[in-house]
């Protein structure tokens, strides 16, 4: 009993080692907690570029391409998402960099930006939209189609075009989620590249423009006739899961500007007899920096 | 011969590959999708860490044998690819070699973020690899022939030696190249012992054909002198061998240790005999045990002579050293966790973690939650099989993973078993239904393509509510105005046609006034339903209908004469989509019924969809879904959940999901 009042006594009285325990857990308590609570996230987010698109599109062709510059790597289907740190090529400039003086030794740092790749295969696309709900500092997003398999009736065009819609629908609806970060993105631009431009059946940009959107329109018309789904009671309000502009009978991607979601269409490809042909979207990407 | 060897990551990024012969990449794509993504083959088996590329189940495509083998810690996969008329005894091995020596080598390089570039110059080291097991195979099967006489003595003993400690003094005290092969030992499926009749033979012829190097020839032959009785005819020893093998299964474990004893200060033919007799027991473990013998030879004897082959000694070293390493280190952490004081720690330690977070997740610690998440499965009505596949998949999974800030044991498992199912669940292409109806009744002009029927059959158990079905579906096709023909093939129960009538003459009240029309075909009772279905299709063909609907009779799933009328059915209606109605009700035979139907087509025709009926009467027990969707692999295209032609939806899966999980 003496000895724990004494102690106590030792711990309150103002002596000086007390002093510097007091003072040293009052400093570290701060710091060992910080640490610990947000070592996970890292201090800057890049900017980042989303690559979606259906299953052999070449998103991971592209992804490496993009990081070794010369050739793409030999790849496979992807099983789970990455993220790799790019940057621009020579030659591009960033367009926040764009009233910068040609002086200015930071142009000589090359701009970097993340693209994250997701993989394209039916039950893993949650990655992708989980991403698209959720956004860390996103600045555009990429729709890798392979444009050889876009013809008419071809199984392709219709996968790629559920795809896409599921995918646009997610971002019509993005001032309604709950997430914070998913309706802070005011604006956001979508490119479609088209790729495997080299393949003899390949089609034209804009032809796979025109295919998409009218397989688009055929989409959401059987998907607004279709049966609902499963734990929808007769009793909440009937959502909107219309996309685009309500009552017009083509979906044209131009619809979508009303939602703030910027689309084109630019042809390339990735590997090819003459070497990649990437300068477009190259191009798109530094306009988005 | 090998075909290409691959290192890849599961992000889809071939890290460094070895290519003898070209291969389509559609291979290594199938084995992706098949095994990993949709987990045909084992749940979880993708994830699984630390598993040798023996104990994987090889994939089979086009002529083609995948073996491979993952770490799941860095995310990478190791694919050989092989010619399946080859026999590679050593290609087991050689994946697992090879994934000690990348893992090492390149590890830290792996583990950076935001890459996918790896530094690697690994031609040499598996070069090498396959240099020296390659040897070890011709070696071995030159000694199978020679000393399997010794059978008849001394039994192989290897098979037994799976499930026990260490049995190989005599081999322990050779030196360092003991640990390569000894892990690999136990490793080793036990169902090799069926395959003692043909070791190695076709290897056998391939290898021989290269003529084993310089220095070995004289080897053999002083073992020939040693023990000349041995290397006798062959084809004599080879029968014998088998019969050998199968007469002393029982008492082979005894033996070996004697036997290594005996070995260990007496006198060369025995010491060889007994990686001979390993040679028998089954062909990866042979190539295994020679193989460390033969490494501590080849080693020295490069030092002596310094031939052509030896050149590469220094990395012969390194590799062994690596792989040395590697197995001490398994090893200490099988030997892990001594004396009182630090098991306590660890104790304590854990019990912190699991609240704060961060702690790596064993088997021990998984146990228990896991058979609380099996109960749970089983309460909520999924068939044990599945519930406990589902189980093993998410432990396989869990295993070694840490988790994350303030996360539970509970927690970890609960998300994973959420996006478990939600995998399970979720199609792996869209099933928009009229999409479909309408690429077929209005092909595109630019296609080939003639207009015909879309054929939608359904088949399943007796009472589970294929007409029910039947009608809402054609309740829903009539809605979009589509013009539909029901056709009843199911001419034996009496009153089957009659129903059919009465739904078909509701439905055509109902949807009157929406354009919808819908008639039926039938040809009464006692017909053969494959015609019947025959002719009803080329009735709607004629009629320009754009729906053919058929109604089968309900069938027992194990009765063998009824199932297999269906093979002749599918054939003779062809019909774009057979779907199989089972309801939620039942329990444990979901899966036997999901399965035998599904294989109830023939060759190369499937169930297309399953339709959960009754869904409305389980509550939250709807594990039937999954137990249907995890047997097959098939997904569930509708979900009945009422009396009404209106009660019909399509299945969302995080509804389910929800279901499932929720706790009441």
């Amino acid at each position: 009993m003496s000895t724990l009042t004494e102690w106590l006594q030792a711990l309150m009285s103002p002596s000086p080692t007390a002093l510097a325990i007091a003072l040293l857990l009052a400093l570290t308590i701060p710091i060992f907690l910080h640490s610990f609570v947000f070592r996970a996230s890292g201090l800057t987010t890049l900017p980042s570029i989303l690559l979606i698109g259906p299953s052999g599109s070449g998103k991971t062709s592209l992804l490496t391409l993009f990081e070794r510059r010369t050739q793409p790597a030999q790849t496979h289907t992807s099983q789970s998402p990455i993220s790799v740190e790019c940057d621009l090529p020579v030659g591009t400039t960033a367009n926040s960099d764009k009233y910068r003086s040609v002086n200015d030794p930071t142009n000589l740092v090359h701009k970097r930006f993340l693209l994250i790749d997701t993989p394209g295969h039916g039950k893993l696309r949650h990655h992708a939209l989980d991403t698209l709900t959720n956004p860390q500092n996103l600045r555009g997003i990429i729709f890798l189609v392979d444009s050889a398999t876009l013809s008419a009736s071809d199984e392709g065009l219709r996968q790629t075009a559920d795809y896409l819609h599921d995918v646009l629908l997610t971002l019509q609806k993005r001032t309604e989620s709950s997430s914070k970060a998913a309706k802070n993105l005011k604006e956001i631009p979508l490119l479609i590249a088209a790729n495997k431009m080299d393949l003899f059946t390949a089609l034209p940009a804009a032809l796979v423009k025109s295919s998409l959107e009218a397989e688009i329109s055929k989409v959401r018309v059987s998907r607004s006739k279709g049966l609902l789904d499963s734990g929808i009671g007769m009793e909440d309000e009937e959502k909107d899961e219309w996309l685009g502009e309500v009552g017009s009978k083509e979906f044209k991607f131009t619809q979508m500007e009303e939602f703030d979601v910027l689309i084109e269409v630019v042809g390339g490809n990735v590997s090819g007899g003459e070497g990649p042909v990437t300068e477009k979207w190259w191009k798109w990407i530094s306009e988005r920096l | 011969m090998l075909d290409t060897f691959e290192i890849l990551t599961t992000s889809g990024v071939v890290l460094w590959s070895k290519t003898y012969s070209s291969i389509s990449p559609a291979i290594i794509n199938s084995l992706i999708t098949n095994v990993f993504i949709e987990e045909k083959t084992l749940p979880g088996v993708g994830i699984a860490d630390d598993v040798s590329a023996a104990n994987n189940p090889p994939y089979k495509y086009d002529q083609h044998t995948v073996k491979w083998t993952t770490v799941k810690e860095l995310g990478i996969i190791f694919v050989a690819v092989y010619r399946s008329l080859l026999h590679l005894s050593w290609i087991d091995k050689l994946v697992d070699n090879i994934k000690t020596l990348f893992v090492d080598l390149y590890g830290d390089q792996l583990k950076k973020p935001h890459t996918t570039v790896v530094e690697c110059h690994f031609d040499d080291y598996f070069d090498q690899q396959v240099r020296k097991l390659e040897k070890t195979a011709l070696n071995q099967d030159t000694r199978t022939a020679e000393s399997s006489a010794f059978l008849e003595e001394a039994p192989p003993s290897i098979s037994e030696s799976i499930d026990e400690p260490p049995p190989l003094p005599g081999l322990l005290s050779r030196g360092q190249s003991k640990n390569n092969h000894r892990d690999l030992t136990y490793d080793s499926t036990p169902g090799m012992t069926p395959d003692t009749s043909r070791p190695s033979t076709p290897a056998g012829h391939l290898l021989t054909a290269k003529g084993g190097p310089g220095g070995k020839g004289s080897r053999r032959a002083r073992k020939a002198a040693n023990a000349p009785i041995y290397a006798s005819s062959g084809d004599e020893a080879y029968s014998k061998k088998g019969r050998a093998a199968r007469s002393a299964a029982p008492k082979k474990g005894r033996k070996w240790d004697t036997d290594g004893l005996a070995d260990e200060d007496s006198d060369t033919p025995l010491d060889y005999s007994a990686p001979a007799n390993g040679a028998t027991s089954g062909e990866e473990e042979g190539s295994n045990r020679p193989g460390a013998v033969e490494a501590v030879d080849q080693a020295t004897w490069g030092s002596k002579t310094g031939k052509g082959q030896f050149v590469l000694k220094d990395l012969d070293d390194q590799v062994h050293s690596i792989l040395a390493s590697a197995d001490v280190k398994k090893e200490n952490s099988a030997a892990a966790s001594t004396g009182l004081v630090g098991s306590s720690l660890s104790a304590i330690e854990g019990l912190f973690r699991n609240v704060v977070g961060g702690k790596t997740l064993t088997k021990a610690d998984l146990e228990k939650a896991m058979k609380g998440m099996e109960d749970h499965l089983l309460n909520k009505n999924v068939a044990r099989e599945a519930a406990v596949r589902l189980c093993e998949g998410v432990e396989r999974e869990l295993i070694g993973v840490k988790t994350a800030s303030f996360e539970s044991v509970q927690a970890k498992i609960q998300t994973a078993m959420e996006s478990s199912l939600r995998k399970i669940l979720t199609p792996t292409s869209s099933l928009d239904l009229l999409r479909e109806i309408d690429a077929v009744t209005s092909p595109s002009t630019l296609s080939l393509q003639k207009r015909r029927p879309y054929v939608i059959s359904i088949v399943g158990v007796n009472g589970v509510g294929k007409s029910t079905n039947l009608s809402k579906i054609c309740f829903f096709l009539l809605q979009n105005k589509y013009k539909v023909l029901v056709v009843a093939c199911d001419t034996f129960r009496s009153g089957a046609v009659e129903q059919l009538a009465v739904h078909v003459r509701n439905l055509t009240e109902l949807t009157a006034r929406e354009g919808g029309l819908v008639s039926l075909y039938q040809k009464g009772y006692g017909k053969d339903a494959a015609n019947v279905a025959k002719d009803a299709v080329s009735y709607a063909a004629s009629e320009v209908y754009d729906v053919v609907l058929i109604d089968t009779a309900g069938r027992r799933h194990n009765d063998q004469r009824l199932m297999s009328s269906l093979e002749k059915f599918a054939k003779f209606a062809s019909p774009d989509k057979i779907l199989m109605v089972g309801e939620a009700l039942v329990g444990t035979d979901s899966v036997a019924q999901a399965r035998n139907f599904n294989e109830a087509f023939g060759s190369g025709r499937g169930l297309d969809g399953f339709i959960i009926s009754k869904c409305d009467t389980v509550g939250d027990m709807v594990g039937t879904l999954v137990s249907m969707v995890h047997a097959t692999n098939v997904p569930v295209l509708f979900v009945g959940v009422g009396q009404h032609y209106s009660d019909l939806r399509n299945l969302s899966v995080k509804w389910a999901v929800g279901k499932l999980l929720s706790s009441n």
